[in-house]
């Protein structure tokens, strides 16, 4: 699949989690298309040669403006639509990459070199870290700033 | 429809439970502290309150009311409970219909009663498959081919049943988190000689533990100042991550 196609895929997977958080119905359809919006931003940006962080961070802050929009035209809260769609862009490949490499540190027998998976485990971490900041303040930013009041 | 008729003295007491019922809702259904206080405020005011002073801790609310020289203050306990946006979503229209003298206070009172007795759209059974799938669908975000996407799917799936089967019995986090974890990545484990690229199924495997709701939540009430507050919520999202790769590495060990 093109990397560009692979994107839709944030569509089901927003759209699980809404469901998840109990989205009324008809809030399930803009939740889905915010998500490939995100997704397929993030792309582009990345695309341009910005970083991933940075890209995840202008995505998410794009999701959020937006999610606040559309939730004050259908009378909806904004969350509906921005969290549902920041699912997609969550970093589980870093997440798990970290989890394994600690694994297999944990269970290193005696003169064996740790130095590989802790730097496989290092890297993991401190860039999932980096992402999910990115993404949950990229989130949150938006309604704080448009709010009434 | 009544006539919405200014009341020569709202009563306080009543001031107070209207708002902390609008607020206990919001603040239990996944509305972050600014959001709370915000509901308190704007229901207190709505209903003619001259002074309001709310309070939001994580597990408890409060607020003191004043009305003309008489004032209340009440307490409310408010633990975590499952997110949901239909009750976040009810309670904005709420108070909006409120502010904006569409409903009176009962009316208010019975919107709020409303939305605490149908709470749920969609049955257990088919978040379980919708969750499975979107895990399924991170599968492909990873790059994993159609094969990685359905074997996800099916772990995923019955991992996310586990949870809510635990999360019925009131389970805590700490003892759902790793039990879903590990039989999501054990089926995923199991099946992953079908896919040409594991890695990408047994990483998308038990993402629907990821908590998203409390991280993002949490950073809002860092932006907003609500520091211990937002430090609560961090830690429970941390307790998820922790219990998802406790879960998840004990899997791992047996299948890989």
């Amino acid at each position: 699949m093109s990397t560009w196609l692979i994107s839709l895929w944030a569509a089901p997977a927003a759209l699980g989690f809404a469901l998840l958080f109990n989205a009324p119905p008809r809030a399930l359809w803009a939740a889905a298309v915010l998500a490939v919006i995100g997704r397929l931003l993030r792309d582009v940006l990345m695309h341009t040669g910005i970083d991933i962080t940075l890209g995840t961070l202008l995505a998410a802050l794009a999701i959020g403006g937006l999610a606040e929009l559309w939730a004050r035209r259908v009378r909806l809260a904004a969350p509906v639509f921005a969290i549902s769609a920041a699912i997609p862009m969550v970093p589980g490949v870093s997440m798990y990459e970290a989890v394994h490499a600690l694994m297999k540190l944990s269970g290193l027998a005696a003169g064996q070199s740790a130095e590989p998976y802790l730097v496989d485990a290092g890297t993991g971490i401190v860039r999932a870290a980096m992402i999910l900041l990115a993404l949950t303040i990229g989130i949150a930013m938006p309604s704080l700033l448009m709010r009434k009041r | 429809m009544d006539v919405p008729q200014p009341q020569p003295l709202p009563d306080p007491a009543r001031i107070a439970k209207l708002a902390l019922d609008a607020a206990v809702l919001v603040h239990q259904s996944g509305g972050d502290t600014a959001r709370t206080t915000a509901t308190l405020d704007r229901t207190a005011r709505a209903l003619g309150a001259r002074r309001v002073d709310a309070i939001v801790s994580s597990l408890s609310l409060g607020v003191t009311v004043s009305v003309d020289g008489r004032q209340e203050t009440a307490l409310r306990r408010a633990p975590h409970m499952g997110v949901n946006f239909r009750v976040l979503s009810g309670v904005n229209r709420a108070v909006n219909a409120l502010e904006a003298g569409r409903v009176g206070a009962n009316g208010f009172a019975t919107l709020l009663d409303d939305l605490e007795s149908y709470p749920h759209y969609y049955p257990a059974w088919l978040v379980a498959v919708f969750v499975g799938f979107a895990c399924g669908a991170f599968a492909a975000l990873f790059h994993g081919d159609l094969m990685a996407v359905a074997i996800t799917s099916i772990g995923a799936a019955l991992g996310m049943r586990v949870r809510q089967l635990l999360a019925m019995r009131h389970f805590k986090p700490f003892v759902f988190a790793p039990a879903a974890a590990f039989v999501a990545t054990l089926v995923v484990g199991l099946l992953q000689g079908l896919t040409g690229t594991p890695q990408a199924a047994l990483a998308a495997s038990v993402l629907f533990l990821i908590p998203g709701v409390p991280l993002i939540n949490g950073a809002a009430d860092l932006l907003s100042g609500s520091y211990l507050n937002a430090l609560v919520r961090l830690t429970m999202g941390a307790v998820f991550v922790v219990g998802l790769a406790l879960g998840m590495s004990v899997a791992l060990r047996i299948v890989v």
